[in-house]
């Protein structure tokens, strides 16, 4: 992704061959504005059947508004920081996605970037939820633990409109993707 | 009684080492306020409008070392208007036609004009020290005059000021007879710098121990500094983008590899996350950490330098670092004494990494803190519990949730309990910021508990006047309360007024204060100048309607021997 600074020991910053991992598929990029805040959906669900009916086909996003009104001289940081780090948030990448809990018409925003794994985000997810949350393999999930009551479970709706389980593709390319729809459903019987 | 010669007494009195200790011996009698007065070198001025600078120098003629304070704390956050006030000029003026022997000059949210500068750089042959913070007014060009004539220069210190950028030749100012140099600090300075001018600088300056630079000054030029300064002891770097050379950085390593003083660092502007590793070598040895206009590394970047830090003692960083990052802290520094988490995205619905796990963790690793800002948004009275249980010794505890009102993120009670058991437990508290869902019972436990308080922020708390009384009756130390949008009226306002004579200062924006009210805050005190702001209305319609229940958009409140200021400009009203 042309906005992709400081390489170093990062994954590669060019863009996702769509050709190799065939159930993501990007959006041809080209050469990106240096400033976009990329964002995605992400729907935790509830039931499996019902799976067409969770998809939101207008992904019309919840503006970020302030609960409150709040005045412009808040939050009580200086001045010259806030110079310093506005200027420099213009270069900072992010991948802002937003998750919705199945039943609850707000929801929340996350930066996948300021994450280092599925692990991560999933404890951040059932922070946030205040839920139990799984991914991958939601059999062996609930083989582990059998008597805990029914999970959400993470998952995705890809370019192709397919459903499938977060956590099977590396974290690397999750993580320099632009486009990628999630949603989670409810493993009611294990 | 016995009498001791003066001399012996003026020792005695040398030894005193708080401003506070010799201001009460002034007090006893007449000889010693002589003896003092004639004695003191080093005079502190928390409000530059409480005092006329005339009559400091009058009283103080051998003044050395003069500190002056102007705006109050909240103009920081832009709730002062422009032009209030807090004008250098009259201060450098009084000195420089009474106390000629001045060394140092310590400014903090103040205006100070070239013209001002010009005359300090003129008027003391022996003066070594200047240091701005948070001051305006100046350019570039007054930076000039005080490299070309302050022959004995040891300190330029410019923290976070706004400086006016009329070019690079400050900096080659300095003559070459000046060598005197210890500590330079021009991070704040906007604009391009000479890079030739300041290699030649450090290499005239052999005592040079703390040197921060600003974001126009490139690895090569930092590299070439630091191998002539290897006593370095606080370096502040330029800007360290990814636009590189690998030799660069090589010779950099290199160069800071001999700084085996070097304590502190600051700086990174634009750091990426490449540049991280040539820092290492010297974590070891860092006891000061300042990573706060770095949003650029993330919280691997962040742990994997923090980790080897095994002395930090001040760490400022962003909330990138995230939760898991200050677990990494809080394993690493064992000798943590002050931490600031700044927020990276200040929008109110906006993310942050950090919660009060991040809080609670640093808590349980590090019993030493002492000084805390922490920005996040999301606090729990659990937490606040826990952290007050494990780090006692707390000073300075500022905890600024991002979304006003916030309540408890588990339980959606207000955070009272959680405050009350910080200054419950933290005997030694002298400075508090709170913020959250809060109500009254949050005063009622300051109030009651804390007794060594000296200054309080209050932002969107409390229900009543109750709140507000609570701390003015229990606080008895306070020195400086600043409120805002919190529901204090004139019933608080008046209902303690003779608290405001032992205090610096009283600022209310937003509140419920009425005219009225302030006038009779006026009336009943003489001693105090009530200063009131209403930019929207501006003064004229105040006038028309004295005695109006309308509310006061901004009152500031100060003990003064000076009386009515007479810069105060069009929008503030004194009564």
């Amino acid at each position: 992704m042309a906005e992709c600074k400081g390489g170093g020991d990062r994954s590669p910053s060019s863009s996702m061959d769509s050709s190799t991992h065939p159930v993501l598929s990007t959006t041809s990029s080209g050469c990106r504005p240096a400033r976009r805040d990329l964002s995605i959906d992400l729907h935790l669900g509830l039931s499996l059947s019902s799976a067409s009916s969770l998809l939101a086909p207008d992904s019309k996003s919840i503006p970020s508004k302030p609960r409150n009104q709040v005045p412009l001289d808040w939050p009580p940081i200086k001045p010259f920081l806030k110079r310093t780090l506005t200027a420099s948030a213009r270069r900072r990448r992010t991948l802002f996605v937003k998750v919705y809990m199945e039943g609850v018409p707000i929801g929340r925003k996350l930066d996948l970037l300021l994450l280092d794994g599925y692990d991560s985000l999933l404890a951040k997810l059932c922070h946030m939820f205040k839920t139990s949350i799984t991914y991958a393999d939601v059999m062996e999930y609930h083989r582990r633990v059998p008597h805990e009551k029914a999970a959400y479970v993470l998952t995705y709706e890809d370019q192709d409109g397919d459903w499938m389980m977060v956590g099977d593709v590396p974290w690397e390319y999750v993580s320099s993707l632009p486009d990628k729809r999630e949603e989670t459903e409810d493993c009611k019987n294990g | 009684m016995i009498y001791f010669p003066e001399e012996v007494v003026e020792h005695i009195f040398s030894f005193l080492p708080s401003h506070s200790d010799r201001n009460t011996v002034s007090l006893v009698c007449k000889v010693w306020y002589e003896i003092e007065r004639l004695s003191r070198r080093a005079v502190f001025v928390g409000n530059c409008y409480a005092v006329r600078p005339e009559r400091v120098v009058r009283r103080f003629p051998k003044l050395c070392v003069l500190t002056v304070k102007g705006k109050p704390h909240f103009a920081d956050f832009n709730l002062v208007p422009p032009d209030w006030g807090g004008y250098a000029a009259p201060w450098i003026e009084a000195a420089a036609r009474g106390c000629v022997g001045l060394e140092e000059l310590r400014m903090k949210r103040m205006v100070v004009s070239d013209e001002s500068l010009e005359l300090l750089a003129r008027s003391f042959p022996r003066f070594k020290a200047l240091v701005l913070i948070s001051c305006e007014g100046f350019s570039t060009e007054g930076l000039a005059d005080i490299a070309s004539h302050c022959k004995l220069l040891r300190e330029l210190d410019l923290q976070e000021n706004d400086v006016e950028d009329r070019g690079p030749r400050w900096l080659s100012c300095f003559p070459d007879s000046c060598t005197s140099l210890v500590s330079l600090n021009f991070a704040c300075i906007k604009g391009e710098v000479d890079s030739a001018s300041l290699e030649r600088l450090v290499a005239k300056s052999p005592n040079l121990r703390s040197l921060r630079l600003n974001r126009a000054v490139t690895v090569d030029t930092l590299s070439k500094i630091l191998m002539r300064t290897p006593n370095l002891e606080d370096l502040g770097t330029g800007n360290f983008t990814n636009e590189f050379q690998t030799e660069s950085y090589l010779r950099l390593t290199n160069a800071l590899e001999k700084c085996k003083m070097l304590k502190s660092l600051s700086g990174f502007w634009d750091a990426s996350p490449v540049c991280v590793p040539f820092i290492y070598p010297l974590c070891h040895q860092l006891t000061g950490l300042n990573l706060s206009y770095t949003p650029t590394l993330d919280y691997s970047d962040l742990t994997r330098m923090i980790s080897r830090c095994v002395k930090l003692q001040r760490l400022w960083v962003l909330d990138c670092i995230s939760d898991k990052g200050l677990q990494v802290v809080a394993s690493s520094c064992k000798d943590l004494q002050e931490l600031r988490v700044f927020p990276s995205d200040f929008y109110v619905a906006g993310y942050s990494a950090v919660t009060e796990e991040g809080l609670v963790a640093i808590s349980s690793g590090c019993p030493k803190l002492s000084s805390l800002l922490y920005f996040c948004h999301q606090m729990t009275n659990d937490a606040l519990i826990t952290i007050a249980k494990n780090c006692p010794n707390f000073i300075r505890f500022r905890l600024c949730i991002l979304e006003p009102r916030k309540p408890d993120a588990m339980t959606n009670q207000p955070l009272d309990e959680g405050f009350g058991a910080i200054v419950r437990e933290c005997k030694g508290l002298r400075r508090l910021s709170i913020s959250g869902l809060l109500t009254d019972k949050v005063f009622m436990y300051i109030g009651k508990y804390a007794k060594h308080l000296e200054m309080l922020s209050i932002a969107f708390a409390g229900d009543s006047d109750d709140g507000m009384m609570h701390v003015l009756n229990g606080c008895k130390n306070l020195r400086k309360l600043e409120i805002r949008d919190s529901p204090f009226g004139d019933g608080a306002l008046l209902g303690n007024v003779a608290k405001y004579e032992t205090m610096r200062s009283l600022w209310m924006s937003s509140c419920n204060v009425t005219l009225k009210g302030c006038e009779i805050l006026a009336s009943k005190m003489p001693m105090l100048n009530v200063e009131i702001m209403n930019e929207l209305d501006g003064s004229s319609e105040m006038e028309e309607n004295p005695g109006d229940f309308s509310k006061v958009e901004k009152l500031y409140v100060y003990r003064t021997t000076a009386g009515t200021r007479g810069d105060a400009p069009n929008f503030v009203k004194i009564l």
